[in-house]
């Protein structure tokens, strides 16, 4: 029982980071119907300007800001620069602009902030660990059961859950949500009653980007590092909750990725001699294949239908 | 359009132009293991290894239309048949080539089915899980008696390759490579001789893979990937049998790809599971260089692979900003890692602007400008078929 709701605690935090790369694939995917495969590399850009506010000594809470702002520019940026004009090409000119843009990303962080785990007394950083938003010393947990909450992991859920809600009502409550939906729904018909789709697109891509980003930045605050390849396997897991939970949905992302975290931590705690920390990816990949299978629309997803 | 030259195909003129073509080329492949040095050497093999790797992926990339970023697992195969085969089993390297091939081949058959199904960028999502899910799978304790863990092949240190063809003591029986009595490369437990070896069974990798994928996108199943490619019903409603098809190319592009693989095993003399290649970085590496050079043609992968070998070594030693010369310091001298990779992937973005199809797509599209080869008419006899009318002419 304590094992069993260990795993599910840490599944559940750790699912959260997920649940947020899926929403912002998914608000992409929404928008213009591209899977954005920069979508980690532009969190862990942000997540760097975090670090690097930090190693300023600016608090936590304004770094924030100032890194969702960065991970807006990015997309926004983005969506207006290079997909826009190369979208008219070929659905293949964008899959391999986002990759290119990957590649560049991962580059440039490397290239600014090195190569090596950070923070990292050895080159000079001023802080012991990455900067998180809730509290972190040894004793800052609560305990449910003889299981133990660590309190920076059950911030993040409530975190998580919280955008969700927000997102839920900006989706449907606010006039920019219903121009989202139009636009989703279909683009030419929604500009001929006025909607500015460009600008719609634009915010959905930065808005997707703003909430990568703070996946990441929760992340590398659960790991109190952050490194080049931080966000690779985060990315295969979120687009394996977005798969599973239907592209275009993304209640089903959050509820999608909160299962993966909770599925892979059980297998991993469970299966140990089988599948154990080292194979916890092979998770992803069974599901993201047997997902696409069987039902490709995902759980809560609609299914798309072709004409020839 | 007017051009500048005309050239009729198959003209005395033509073959006179690809005459010198062939024999440049061959000068070049001469001259850089009997008169460069070791690292330009090195170089020239790492290129061998991507242009064929790159080569691989057009097939099912380029040709087929089916987006792969998975490569790097084939790759990976190959390199630890060849590693496991050699270090644990004492088998000739020789023999691990085609074993790799075939192994590759099974494994890429099995990747084809779910990809028949799955399709554009969902495929890709696939092929990327599985390129990170493979070094996992390399370092899995229940395969550690197998492929080594996390230290790799082979398991002794002292056994790490510094003789001749082989990984580990076990296989280094080879000394010498004699062709009837001929020792062009002398004892291969020198690294003079090794290097020089390496290099010419590279080369002969790059020829195989090369006429392999000629021969098969210059013939009918060509033609049926290039179809499947531009309309996926057409294509099946036109007869090809799209699940036999795929299932094909998938498996020729992962056989083909597991043998820079095999070669980069031999050439290191060790596998691990942190190769560059056989990481997503890898997969991404094959990806951009095939791209670059240009999707759906066949020269492209090789022009792209010396491209990017020849920038990414010139680059290497930029981290370290006296290395840079001077007029670029500016530019670079701010950056911790090498600009390489950087310099690439703009290149990418900014290339499928300007030139979707690449640098050879691209050529194509301007050098008409200057010389252009005029199709022969159906039913002339060309210079060949002059030259020996009996053994193949057309009757007219």
């Amino acid at each position: 029982m304590e094992n069993f709701l260990q795993y599910l605690f840490d599944g559940l935090s750790i699912g959260s980071v997920y649940a947020l790369m899926a929403l912002g694939l998914v608000i992409v995917y929404r928008g213009t119907g591209h899977l954005n495969f920069a979508q980690g590399e532009m969190a862990l850009f942000a997540t760097y300007v975090v670090y690097q506010m930090g190693e300023w000594g600016i608090p936590i809470g304004f770094a924030l800001i100032v890194g969702l702002a960065v991970g807006f520019a990015i997309g926004a940026a983005t969506e207006v620069v290079l997909v826009r004009p190369i979208a008219k090409k070929s659905p293949f000119a964008v899959f391999i602009v986002t990759l290119g843009l990957f590649q560049l990303l991962n580059w440039l962080d490397g290239a600014i902030w090195g190569d090596q785990v950070l923070p990292n007394s050895g080159v000079g950083s001023k802080q012991s660990h990455f900067p998180t938003l809730f509290p972190s010393g040894d004793d800052d947990f609560v305990s449910i059961f003889g299981a133990a909450w660590r309190l920076k992991y059950l911030g993040v859920l409530v975190l998580v859950l919280v955008i969700t809600a927000l997102l839920f009502l900006v989706f449907n409550k606010t006039r920019f949500g219903l121009a989202m939906r139009a636009v989703a729904s279909n683009p030419d018909s929604a500009q001929l009653v006025g909607i500015r789709t460009h600008t719609v697109l634009m915010v959905s891509w930065g808005m997707a980007a703003a909430i990568g980003a703070l996946g990441g930045v929760v992340f590398a605050g659960i790991n109190n590092t952050v490194n080049l390849g931080l966000m690779f396997t985060v990315f295969i897991y979120g687009s394996a909750a977005a798969t599973l939970g239907g592209f275009d949905s993304p209640g089903g992302a959050v509820i999608a990725g909160l299962s993966i975290g909770v599925i892979e931590n059980l297998a991993a705690g469970y299966a140990q001699e089988w599948v154990g920390q080292e194979l916890k990816l092979g998770v992803a990949f069974v599901i993201i294949v047997v997902v696409l299978m069987v039902r490709p629309s995902g759980l809560f997803g609609t299914s798309k239908v072709e004409r020839v | 359009m007017k051009s500048l030259v005309t050239i009729r195909e198959d003209s005395v003129g033509h073959w006179v132009l690809r005459i010198v073509g062939a024999v440049a080329l061959v000068v070049v492949l001469v001259w850089i293991p009997t008169k460069g040095g070791n690292g330009l050497i090195t170089d020239v093999m790492e290129a061998f290894t991507l242009m064929s790797a790159a080569m691989a992926l057009n097939l099912v990339l380029g040709y087929a239309g089916q987006i792969s970023i998975g490569h790097s697992a084939f790759f990976g195969i190959g390199a630890y048949t060849t590693g496991i085969c050699v270090s644990r089993w004492g088998f000739s390297p020789w023999v691990t080539f085609p074993l790799a091939f075939v192994i590759a081949f099974v494994v890429g058959v099995m990747v084809s089915f779910p990809a028949s199904r799955i399709k554009g960028v969902y495929l890709a999502l696939v092929t990327l899980a599985l390129a990170l899910v493979f070094p996992r799978l390399l370092t899995w304790r229940k395969l550690a008696w197998l492929t080594g863990g996390g230290r790799g092949l082979p398991q002794d240190d002292a056994e790490v390759s510094t003789t001749g063809f082989d990984i580990g003591r076990r296989a280094g029986q080879m000394r010498h490579f004699e062709i009837f009595g001929w020792d062009p490369f002398g004892d291969l437990r020198s690294i003079e001789a090794k290097t020089p070896f390496h290099y010419w069974i590279g080369a002969l990798m790059v020829v195989v893979v090369y006429v392999v994928c000629r021969g098969i996108v210059k013939s009918r199943a060509g033609r049926a990937l290039i179809a499947v490619r531009d309309n996926e019903t057409a294509a099946a409603v036109m007869g090809v049998n799209l699940v036999a098809t795929k299932a094909f190319i998938f498996g020729i592009s992962a056989g083909l790809c597991a043998l820079p693989g095999s070669f980069t095993a031999i050439r290191i003399g060790q596998v691990t599971p942190d190769l560059a290649n056989l990481t997503l970085i890898g997969a991404i590496t094959f990806l951009i260089v095939m791209v670059i050079g240009g999707a759906g043609s066949l020269s492209g992968p090789v022009i792209g692979a010396v491209l990017y070998i020849a920038i990414v070594s010139k680059t290497g030693s930029w981290a370290d900003d006296d290395n840079i010369p001077g007029v670029l310091r500016p530019l670079f001298a701010w950056a911790k890692t090498p600009p390489g990779t950087g310099i690439f992937a703009l290149a990418l973005i900014l290339l499928m602007f300007v030139a979707p199809r690449g640098i050879v797509g691209a050529w194509k599209q301007y050098s008409r400008r200057i010389v252009r080869v005029e199709p022969r008419p159906i039913g002339v006899p060309s210079t060949v078929d002059a030259l020996a009318p009996s053994v193949g002419a057309t009757p007219t």
